[in-house]
């Protein structure tokens, strides 16, 4: 971290001139490759930059999308907050989701300062018209769910996001630092949950199992098909680091070792490591799923939509009174 | 469909809205939404924390409110919640004058005279302290009294 | 008996909220008054954490949603330290206690039956609520039973920010309009229950001449009922009614239909299988 009171200066004598693409007596072609240049070189970009629409458009559409998926992704947590079993599941669980909220927040202001509106990314996503991760399409019917999806999906979330802390764009390389260092606890909550399920009852065992089965389909689809690397226009900005496959490989390596070790099957016979490529072979996840899924055709997607559109009409009073500037006389409260 | 954008997991997303590939004569830019200072937002409010005591204060983020209360309580939720700050600022986004321009702060002349690692005198240290040893043989040099010829 | 979970030793991760104490400091009476006087309190934050926590994820604004589920956490925080307390003092289990007893055997104030409503009504609600729990909390800082005094600053410290946020929603939906006539309805309809949070206690005389509660409930009732006068006044909000006067105690026949609802969802995990560890 660098450290504010540093006298010796922090970046080399060849890195001060000031970066090309902010001249503007260049032409938008030069400028354009210049910017290029300096995100492929690994430097950063920040909110108040000159930079091309196709970039300032790739990471706003990224961002959005990612912002959509931390606000869907309360619902299926939320009706669980009433039933956790204990206290400290209660606790854990509303903090969870908690963050979740707060990430939404961080990420829709990162967004907002690239030019859109929140209040039309809210009305965009319950449109339709931008989307959501597959994952929180589908429903969640035991606490077994609430281990599986604590402790996996965001464990699949977490490989990616890591991913994204070096990013080229600015704003959202330091959001990631701060999701992902409170994503951590996510997981280990998560883990809890199903370890101590696993060495509970026979019941429960059954229904850790129960609901891995459910949640394997959707896990495997999560990262998206693999991509050509060459083709991916969000590799190409650094918006974004790994290709999908690598965040796949990179989740089953980790996580396949720890869910097989409770006694837990995971539901894909074909899957197994092959030693000499150094790679997971699996059964082809259904993209066909995963297509109809994030276009809103999922089990649940319009009951969540339909969910949150109800509560944001239901609360539109307050937004439209407490965003406006408070009253010129201030009353003295007790 | 295309592979072209995928989202933060890789999941594919439709391309709507504005097109992918700007048109050739598009101009690239800067947005006024993230401005500081005069023309900024007013209801955004920037964060900075302090993690232990004696720290700087560090920028962290932002949170939007209609007034100075609600920022502070947000700004208490979204960054210190963990107990991982001791002290916030809050400032209204409009305070902040953001100055970023290299030919005032990166100006390319030598400047090497406001730094210690300007001044490098190895050579010249050693050179003086030879000098010392070799005139020291039956004079003190700053001794009391004792005046060298 | 099912099977006994392994029992994995960990490290405390922290130094206890709950200071230790030997039950043997009070005599039984007193043990059993003030073991009835915390269930009221643990069962008032228990039930209040939960209807708030209805809002995470749906509040009014994404800044608001994470504070408001602070709020709630903090309920729930304090009930878990309550309901510890208790087990200290007559045996038993902290999650038997909140999760474990039958529907009409919780002792929570009839402010705290009404489901969460709309906002104005949370607020409003938040608001009675919070004013009387600071007098309460007041009326125990002095407790000559030191581990009560201990807890009780702790929670006492967390809750100047639960007021300090109401503080400001109830001025800004007081200020005209929609909201103000919301806020309006919300203290109407919350209004005969205002001050139920003081509903009286059988033993608290008791506990009063054992010097762990510093005033009878009427007159902490009172206190409060000062305070929402004043702040009603400076918000130039007109009382809803002449002072609501409680009859009866803490316990109820029948359960209110949205309490019955919420107990149905709290203990639906719990009640699956009997003794098993979550």
């Amino acid at each position: 971290m660098t450290d504010p009171l540093a006298l010796e200066p922090v970046l080399q004598p060849d890195e001060c001139a000031r970066p090309l693409y902010h001249d503007p007596e260049l032409t938008h072609e030069e400028r354009y490759h210049a910017f290029v240049e300096h995100v492929q070189a690994g430097h950063k970009v920040e909110a108040r930059d000159w930079m091309p629409d196709e970039y300032r458009q790739g990471v706003l559409r990224f961002v959005e999308m990612h912002a959509n998926s931390e606000l869907m992704g309360v619902l299926p947590e939320r009706e669980w907050i009433m039933r956790a079993p204990n206290l400290k599941r209660k606790l854990a669980l509303t903090a969870k989701v908690q963050d979740e909220v707060g990430h939404a927040q961080l990420l829709y202001r990162v967004a907002e300062d690239l030019g859109k509106p929140r209040e039309q990314m809210l009305e965009d996503l319950l449109d339709g018209k931008t989307k959501f991760h597959n994952v929180f399409h589908y429903p969640t019917k035991s606490w077994g769910d609430v281990g599986i999806i604590a402790w996996l999906v965001d464990a699949a979330a977490i490989v990616a996001q890591q991913a994204l802390r070096e990013s080229s764009y600015g704003p959202y390389s330091r959001t990631m630092k701060k999701i992902c260092w409170e994503e951590s606890v996510h997981i280990m909550h998560g883990r809890d949950v199903v370890v101590t399920m696993m060495n509970g009852t026979p019941t429960q065992r059954e229904m850790v199992q129960e609901a891995l089965d459910r949640w394997w389909g959707p896990l495997m689809q999560m990262h998206g098909p693999r991509s050509d690397r060459a083709k991916d226009r969000d590799l190409f900005w650094h918006i974004k680091a790994k290709t999908s496959e690598e965040l796949r490989q990179e989740f089953l390596t980790i996580y396949v070792p720890r869910i097989r070790e409770l006694g837990l099957t995971i539901p894909d016979p074909e899957l197994r490591l092959d030693e000499a490529a150094g790679e997971w072979r699996y059964s082809e996840p259904d993209w066909n799923e995963l297509r109809t899924v994030v276009t809103n055709h999922g089990p649940m997607s319009q009951e969540r939509l339909d969910f949150r559109r109800e509560n944001h009409d239901l609360t539109a009073w307050v937004r439209a009174t407490v965003l406006a500037p408070p009253a010129a006389t201030a009353v003295a409260v007790a | 469909m295309s592979p072209e954008h995928t989202g933060p997991l890789g999941q594919p997303v439709p391309a709507v809205g504005p097109t992918a590939k700007p048109p050739p004569n598009s101009e690239g830019g800067t947005d006024p939404a993230g401005r500081l200072g005069e023309g900024a937002r007013p209801d955004i409010w920037e964060v900075f924390r302090q993690e232990k005591d004696g720290d700087p204060m560090r920028h962290a983020g932002n949170v939007r409110a209609p007034d100075r209360d609600l920022a502070t309580h947000y700004a208490r939720e979204l960054y210190a919640r963990r107990q991982e700050s001791v002290r916030l600022w809050i400032v209204s986004r409009g305070d902040i004058t953001d100055l970023s321009d290299p030919d005032l702060l990166q100006p390319p002349l030598d400047r090497t005279f406001k730094k210690p690692g300007g001044y490098v005198m190895r050579d010249k240290l050693d050179a003086a302290r030879k000098r010392a040893v070799a005139g020291s043989d039956g004079d003190e040099v700053g001794g009391g009294g004792g005046a060298s010829e | 008996m099912t099977a006994t979970p392994e029992r994995r030793t960990t490290r405390p991760l922290a130094e206890p909220d709950l200071p230790k104490f030997d039950v043997g400091d009070l005599d039984q009476a007193t043990r059993e008054a003030l073991s009835g006087l915390l269930l009221t309190m643990a069962d008032d934050e228990f039930v209040l954490g939960f209807w708030d926590s209805e809002w995470t994820g749906i509040a009014p604004m994404l800044e608001e949603d994470v504070a408001f589920s602070s709020l709630a956490q903090d309920e729930i925080g304090h009930a878990r330290l309550l309901y510890e307390m208790i087990a200290q003092l007559r045996g038993g289990d902290a999650d038997d206690l909140a999760f474990g007893r039958t529907a009409d055997e919780y002792r929570h104030c009839h402010l705290l039956d009404h489901p969460r409503t709309d906002w104005a009504f949370s607020v409003a609600r938040r608001w009675l609520y919070d004013t009387a729990d600071a007098v309460r909390l007041s009326a125990l800082r002095r407790s000559t039973f030191a581990p009560l005094a201990q807890i009780v600053e702790k929670i006492r410290r967390e809750e100047t920010y639960h007021l300090m946020h109401m503080d400001v929603w109830m001025r800004r939906l007081a200020e005209g309009g929609e909201p103000r006539q919301r806020l309006e309805a919300a203290l109407d309809s919350l209004w005969p229950d205002a001050l139920s949070v003081f509903a009286s206690l059988p033993d608290e005389g008791h506990l009063i001449d054992a010097g762990v509660l510093a005033a009878p409930m009427s007159e902490l009732a009172d206190r409060q009922y000062q305070h929402l006068l004043t702040v009603l006044g400076s918000l130039r909000l007109s009382v809803p009614g002449p002072r609501p006067a409680w009859e009866g105690g803490r316990a109820r026949a029948q359960p209110s239909e949205s309490f019955r609802w919420l107990w149905g969802e709290f203990t639906m995990v719990h009640r699956l299988e009997e003794g098993a560890v979550w």
